[in-house]
């Protein structure tokens, strides 16, 4: 293997050796001399570039844990696509990897409570990973997912035999009715990610983070079902993360808040969006809900049927959720136009990424314009914080009510 | 030791670095699906005879309102499709002539253009369309759509749109609109 990875040319090292020689013919003696040194110094150089080189050429094996409210997830992912088996033994997982090129194992620091260590080890031709449960009832499952290829394996405690049979069927007609009802609230940006920037500083990613916790503690205090924020502090999460995480806690509704900014120095005003049917990133959404749902119909549906089968339902509930979003979308607006003394601008389809992959209804509320500093000077306000938090639980609670019925 | 050697070493150690650092800038992009392009000289017996200039519409946000609006502007037709859509979209990066805003940020340039057979087009922007981009949804929808709109409305084959940035697909501009899928044209964000 070319330690150096690809596009780094050997020869330009030799060229680059060669001009030296030149320069220095008549001083050779000298350079006899220095050769010792020059080598020396070559190597240190090689060693530098190996350094950096190495981890382009060579294909990542990620780990990662994260909880959910019932189970614990470790995600292998990859840059190849994996061949693997798992065995469940005593405390442990044991996942056998099968790699014809040596992988680099990057694991990302977790916290879990059902996943206390995830250790691996190399032997001929594959890897295995061991994850340690420290539970010695537990139950596990693992399915694969493309784009990237990705291994995932969930950890249930076992508490009391109640396997969900129908839970697909339960999931596609009527979730409100049968799944307790969860709010999936998603702060936007964060991190690095800052978003729309205002005039006086201020950055989207502070402001939606402010917003969305007084939402959930609103919502919270005021109903008696599970919120879950994407992000309660100030970090990087991909929009995939973000769907994914509302698609695990099988989300009633999911809520993205955002601020708006514009080229337009007088853009103002509050704006709800929903994802545009013929923009639906019809295969990512798809994608979204065969991961949700693999676990139950790999059991009784043959392969071939079952992507079919899966097409179809997945055509049918994108139908019923784009109408859902557009009312929920509606009730929040005219809450927000309430608010903020607005005529109604209407509420808008667009494709954002983030509401692609979310299998329920789904939102983006931008609250007001970044990018008007009048409108910026009040979102920085904690009243209007909350009063915008209020304003958008309102339309929420409208939108539940009319949909339980 | 020899000031002489010192310098030839600094200058090789200079030369690495160099050659890491671009070999980590090309690393890590991904290049574009290589599906079926036209090439430019496939479709140039099409418009070879006109010379007199034809009218193209560019859709450009305004201060005054959310909406696209339209300026006309006559060019000479190109040779070819593939031509003609980089031309609309140089017209696009060049402004307006009628003080309407400019959709995309600036220094932001047009790398490669193709039309697939199947009528979707691949535009590619170098990164300073999404470095230098204001961030926010609404922002972010006028520079998408000002292109899109724009390529669309004046060429008819052009059924979709899939926006590249520095010869790679990217997930969003700023964070907002999906760019991992095509684009098609929306009139209804068109000033009446």
């Amino acid at each position: 293997m070319n330690v150096f990875g690809r596009g780094f040319d050997s020869r330009r090292l030799h060229n680059a050796a060669s001009i030296i020689e030149i320069n220095d013919r008549d001083k050779l003696y000298k350079l006899r001399r220095g050769i010792p040194k020059l080598t020396l110094a070559f190597s240190v150089i090689f060693l530098f570039l190996s350094i950096f080189s190495a981890p382009q050429s060579q294909p990542i094996l990620k780990i990662s844990a994260q909880d959910y409210e019932k189970y614990s997830r470790v995600t292998i992912q990859s840059d190849l696509p994996l061949s693997s088996s798992v065995e469940q033994s005593d405390t442990f997982v044991f996942v056998k990897i099968r790699a014809n090129t040596p992988f680099r194992i990057q694991r990302e620091s977790f916290q879990s409570r059902f996943v206390k260590s995830v250790g691996w080890s190399r032997g001929s031709g594959s890897y295995m990973l061991t994850i340690n449960t420290e539970h010695e009832n537990f139950s596990c499952n693992s399915f694969k997912v493309q784009n990237p290829p990705r291994l995932i394996i969930e950890i249930h405690p076992n508490r009391g035999q109640d396997p969900p049979i129908n839970e697909t069927n339960r999931n596609m007609t009527n979730p409100q009715t049968v799944d307790p009802e969860c709010i999936v609230i998603d702060p936007g940006h964060g991190g690095l990610e800052v978003g729309a920037k205002g005039k006086f500083g201020t950055l989207e990613k502070d402001i939606t983070l402010a917003i969305g916790m007084k939402l959930a503690e609103i919502a919270r205090q005021t109903r008696a079902s599970n919120v879950v924020l994407t992000r309660d502090r100030d970090v990087d999460i991909s929009l995939e993360d973000r769907s994914a995480i509302a698609n695990n806690n099988k989300a009633t509704v999911f809520i993205s808040i955002h601020v708006n900014g514009s080229y337009r120095k007088g853009a103002a005003g509050p704006e709800t969006y929903f994802l545009s049917k013929d923009a639906t990133d019809e295969e990512s959404r798809r994608l979204a809900f065969m991961e949700n749902n693999s676990k139950e119909m790999e059991n009784n549906i043959q392969a071939e049927d079952e992507d079919l089968i899966k097409m179809i339902l997945w055509d049918m509930a994108q139908t019923a959720y784009l109408k859902q979003s557009s009312q929920l979308a509606e009730a929040i607006q005219s809450e927000l136009n309430l608010l903020w003394g607005t005529r109604n601008r209407g509420i808008k389809q667009a494709p954002f990424k983030v509401l692609t992959g979310v299998a329920c209804p789904a939102v983006l509320v931008e609250v007001a314009f970044l990018s008007n500093p009048q409108e910026e000077r009040k979102l920085l306000t904690e009243e209007y914080q909350r009063k915008i938090a209020q304003a958008v639980y309102d339309g929420l609670a409208k939108f539940l009510r009319d949909n339980s019925r | 030791m020899d000031k002489k050697k010192l310098v030839i070493l600094a200058a090789l150690l200079l030369f690495l670095v160099v050659l890491v650092i671009i070999y980590l800038n090309l690393g890590g992009t991904i290049k574009p699906r290589p599906t079926q392009f036209i090439s430019s000289s496939q479709d140039e017996s099409e418009s070879e005879k006109q010379n007199e200039s034809t009218t193209i519409i560019l859709f450009f946000p305004s201060e005054h309102d959310s909406l696209l609006h339209r300026e006309e502007r006559e060019i000479i037709p190109e040779s070819s499709l593939a031509l003609h859509a980089k031309r609309i979209i140089s017209e696009l990066l060049n402004g307006s002539q009628r003080g309407f805003l400019s959709p995309i940020p600036p220094g932001t340039r047009l790398r490669e253009l193709y039309i697939t057979k199947e009528g979707v087009a691949y535009v590619d922007f170098s990164r300073e369309i999404m470095d230098k981009h204001l961030s926010g949804s609404s922002a972010e929808m006028s520079t998408i759509y000002s292109v899109v709109n724009s390529l669309s409305y004046n060429i008819k084959t052009i059924k979709k749109v899939f926006i590249l940035i520095d010869g790679g697909e990217k997930k969003t501009l700023g964070g907002h609109i999906n760019l991992t899928s095509p684009f098609q044209p929306i009139y209804d964000i068109v000033a009446k």
